[in-house]
């Protein structure tokens, strides 16, 4: 298990993550797009600590838990105004919430 | 100790009248204003009587610089001289009993505070025009009072005839005041001063001037005196104050008998010292005239203060006469003893107006035909307008009705007729008698004859009238019975001040005035024995006023070698022989024209042994004129009035047609032809320059807003797209 490994397995989460972010039709999906995207991130860090620095710098790994702590916070927050806009509009499917249309 | 007295004087009426203008004018004023203006006064009083020891014996100014502009100096300040301290005694207690009259006068009326207000401002003004010692200062004092008696004539200005009579006033006093500036502006003129006293005033500068600006100086003072024709009414701009009777009777009593009006006696003694023998001839025919005219109107009114308003013209008359004889003491000292017995009677026909007052509140409406009740059915045009509580057709009988009311009313009348020796009007009419007689025959002056023969054919018509006044008023039988039995006698706030000036008309103020060491007239400088004249040159000015003495026994007759000389005269003099004879053919003549005045009055109106109706159809035309007024106000609506009303249509039509003619035709221009233009340019070329850009902006608007979508997958997508692409930028580069 190389460096090499854990980027490729980093990529392919962080593209499956674009790709529903861009494709799905349900915020809800979107969420976990978005998820998908920061895991990979967290991958990222924690791989090149590993690899890259000395084993007593834990930096790297401090930071990827940092970033799910962050990534939890932000899904509450998501939920609250998913919650909102669903009161407002009846839907969570982006793409009907275009009131700003020009 | 002079000067903080005399700003005690001024500035407690000033402060009594700031508390209430500072608390709102009335909407919530201070709770006892009456008290507190009339504590105002008294203090005044007392300081004025303080004064009365610091100022002796004459001429010393107490003058305060106060204020100094630009290249010229007006300076303010205080003259004082013995002649100053009696007026300051005479306004603050005149204005004290009126103050306290009015306690019980006006009690209940809705403006009760604001009349006691009023009252403090006037007293204010009155006592700086008193005490200014040059012309500026009387002159702001001088249209403050004016301003005063405005407020106070029209004070129940819901009456129409009260709001009339407040402008008239006005108006009327002004016409006068436009000559006393245009004179003020004379003077100033020549001497870049209007200080009066000191090396660089007026009067100190007049005594240089040679013989050749004597017109230049006639005219001056007879311009001054102009002003002092408005405010002490005197033919022929007198109209003015009968009208002014419309406000309440304490101010008639205060301002329109004992002070205000009597400013102008004051301004002219002042001006003394300037006047000329033109001038001054002009002041006594002018004085002269009008007290028999009065007079001679007053005989026929039945309204009870139209009566005592003449009376207070024809007497402003006497002391003008007085002035212009030469006779300052003389006119002076009427002025005061006028004060109070004036104050004294138009106080007690405020307590007769009051007593029936008080029944007309109950029975408001029953109108009844006054001319009925009278012998006077000759009674037309004018009779209806009098108020039924100052008609004195409805009164008669009231002095067993109103005891002190008719006894303190009968001491002035006594006063006011010149009964003598006990009534101080005796002591001051007849000191101006004997001036003017004096003066005639000092000079030989036919002028002085004949007006020493209108003042005592007109000291005859005051007894007459004021005797027909007491006798309608007081004697015979009730003539409104319904009226008679409301009448009381008035409360004591009423009757104590009455009680106080009915003293004040016994010869008390003689020993000021006869005090030769207290009061002396000043010097005329440019007032010469005619050529004619048989007196000898070095005599000057006639101090008649002082040839007299408390009850005519003197200690200066002891003295004298002539025992027939009841007077006493100057010893010192040179020219007693003149005056001797001059008051005591003087006195014995007014004592026979008032005796044949009372008993003229006696026989037509108490016993009716003559017939007033029979004599008035006999000398018709001579009733008619009297009743008229000799036409004054008939002149001036058919002359002046008409004359200024038709002036005033020929400007609006020429407003109307010319100015507005041109108005018209430029706007015509403008609007026809350049706004035309204007408005074509402004249409095509600034419109259609602003409508471009708009459409521009418009359309350029509606392409680019599609780029809004509203649909965040896109603007995502796009995001990553040029993210994307910097990275192949970076990369590349």
């Amino acid at each position: 298990m190389t460096l090499q490994h854990y980027l490729v397995i980093s990529a392919i989460l962080f593209t499956l993550g674009i790709f529903a972010v861009l494709t799905r039709r349900n915020a809800i999906s979107i969420l976990m797009g978005i998820e998908l995207i920061l895991n990979s991130c967290n991958l990222n860090f924690a791989a090149f600590s590993r690899f890259m620095t000395p084993p007593e710098d834990i930096s790297g790994q401090i930071i990827a838990i940092f970033g799910i702590v962050l990534a939890a916070a932000e899904a509450a927050v998501f939920l609250a105004i998913i919650l909102a806009i669903y009161r407002e509009f009846g839907s969570i499917r982006p793409n009907e919430v275009d009131t700003l249309k020009g | 100790m002079v000067v903080p007295l005399i700003s005690l004087i001024l500035l407690c009426p000033l402060a009594a009248f700031a508390i209430f203008a500072l608390l709102g004018l009335g909407n919530r004023s201070f709770p006892r204003q009456d008290y507190l203006s009339t504590a105002a006064m008294l203090i005044g009083l007392v300081c004025s009587l303080l004064l009365l020891r610091e100022v002796v014996p004459g001429p010393a100014p107490h003058t305060v610089k106060w204020i100094s502009l630009g290249g010229v100096t007006f300076s303010m300040g205080f003259y004082l001289d013995s002649v100053t301290v009696i007026m300051l005694i005479v306004v603050t207690l005149v204005s004290s009993l009126v103050h306290i009259f009015s306690m019980g006068y006006m009690h209940g009326d809705p403006r009760y505070p604001r009349f006691f207000a009023y009252l403090s401002l006037f007293s204010f003004s009155m006592l700086f025009l008193v005490v200014s010692d040059n012309l500026l200062g009387i002159y702001i004092g001088w249209e403050l009072v004016g301003l005063c008696s405005y407020l106070l004539i029209g004070f129940w200005f819901e009456k129409d005839s009260a709001a009339d009579a407040c402008k008239k006033a006005f108006l009327t006093t002004r016409v006068g005041d436009v000559g006393m500036f245009i004179g003020m502006m004379m003077l100033f003129t020549k001497f870049k001063t209007l200080s009066l006293y000191g090396e660089g005033g007026i009067f100190a500068l007049a005594a240089s001037l040679n013989t050749g600006d004597m017109v230049w100086l006639s005219i001056a003072g007879v311009l001054i005196f102009c002003g002092a024709l408005g405010k002490s009414a005197q033919v022929p701009l007198h109209t003015w104050l009968p009208d002014a009777m419309e406000g309440p009777t304490p101010v008639s009593a205060l301002i329109h008998a004992a002070t205000m009006v009597a400013a102008g006696v004051y301004l002219t003694a002042r001006m003394f010292p300037i006047l000329t023998e033109t001038s001054s001839l002009v002041i006594a025919y002018i004085g002269g005239i009008t007290a028999l005219i009065a007079a001679t109107i007053a005989i026929v009114r039945f309204d009870i203060k139209r009566v005592l308003a003449y009376s207070t013209i024809s007497q402003l008359g006497y002391m003008m006469l007085g002035i212009g004889v030469g006779s300052y003491v003389a006119g002076l000292f009427h002025l005061t003893t006028h004060a109070f017995f004036k104050a004294l009677l138009f106080l007690g026909s405020g307590s007769v107006i009051h007593a029936f007052h008080a029944m007309h509140a109950h029975d408001d409406h029953d109108e009844h035909d006054h001319a009925a009740h009278g012998d006077h059915d000759l009674v037309h045009a004018h009779g209806s307008e009098i108020p039924p509580d100052q008609d004195m057709r409805n009164m008669g009988g009231l002095r067993h009705k109103m005891p002190i009311t008719f006894v303190t009313m009968l001491i002035a009348t006594l006063s006011i007729s010149g009964v003598p020796f006990v009534f101080s009007g005796f002591w001051s009419k007849d000191a101006i008698l004997g001036g003017v007689l004096g003066r005639a025959m000092e000079w030989n002056s036919v002028h002085h004859y004949l007006l020493f023969g209108i003042a005592l054919f007109a000291a005859g018509i005051t007894a007459f009238y004021m005797f027909r006044l007491i006798f309608m008023t007081f004697f015979g039988e009730p003539r409104n019975q319904e009226m008679h039995d409301m009448a009381h006698e008035s409360p004591k706030s009423m009757t104590v001040p009455l009680l106080i000036l009915a003293v004040l008309s016994l010869p008390i103020v003689n020993i000021l005035w006869f005090n030769e060491d207290y009061v002396k007239p000043p010097e005329q400088p440019h007032l010469h024995t005619p050529q004619h004249a048989y007196v000898s040159p070095d005599s000057k000015t006639d101090k008649a006023g002082i040839t007299l003495s408390l009850f005519g026994v003197s200690e200066a007759v002891a003295a004298e070698e002539g025992g027939h000389d009841t007077h006493g005269a100057h010893a010192d003099d040179g020219h007693h022989g003149h005056h001797g004879p001059a008051h005591t053919i003087a006195m014995v003549l007014s004592i026979l024209v008032a005796g044949l005045g009372i008993l003229l009055s006696w026989m037509f109106y108490h016993r009716r042994s003559l017939s007033a109706q029979s004599v008035a159809t006999t000398f018709r035309p001579l009733y008619n004129l009297f009743w008229h007024k000799y036409y004054f106000d008939e002149f001036y609506d058919g002359v002046l009035v008409a004359l200024t009303v038709w002036k005033a249509r020929l400007f609006a039509q020429f407003d109307g047609t010319i100015v507005d003619g041109i108005v018209n035709g430029v706007g015509t221009v403008t609007r026809d032809f350049l706004a035309v233009f204007i408005g074509i340019f402004d249409n095509r070329v600034v419109d259609g320059l602003v409508n471009r850009v708009a459409e521009v902006t418009w359309a350029i608007g509606g392409r680019v807003r599609r780029i809004q979508t509203g649909a965040i997958q896109t603007y995502l997508f796009v995001v990553l797209a040029g993210i994307v692409l910097l990275i192949l930028i970076f990369r590349v580069l």
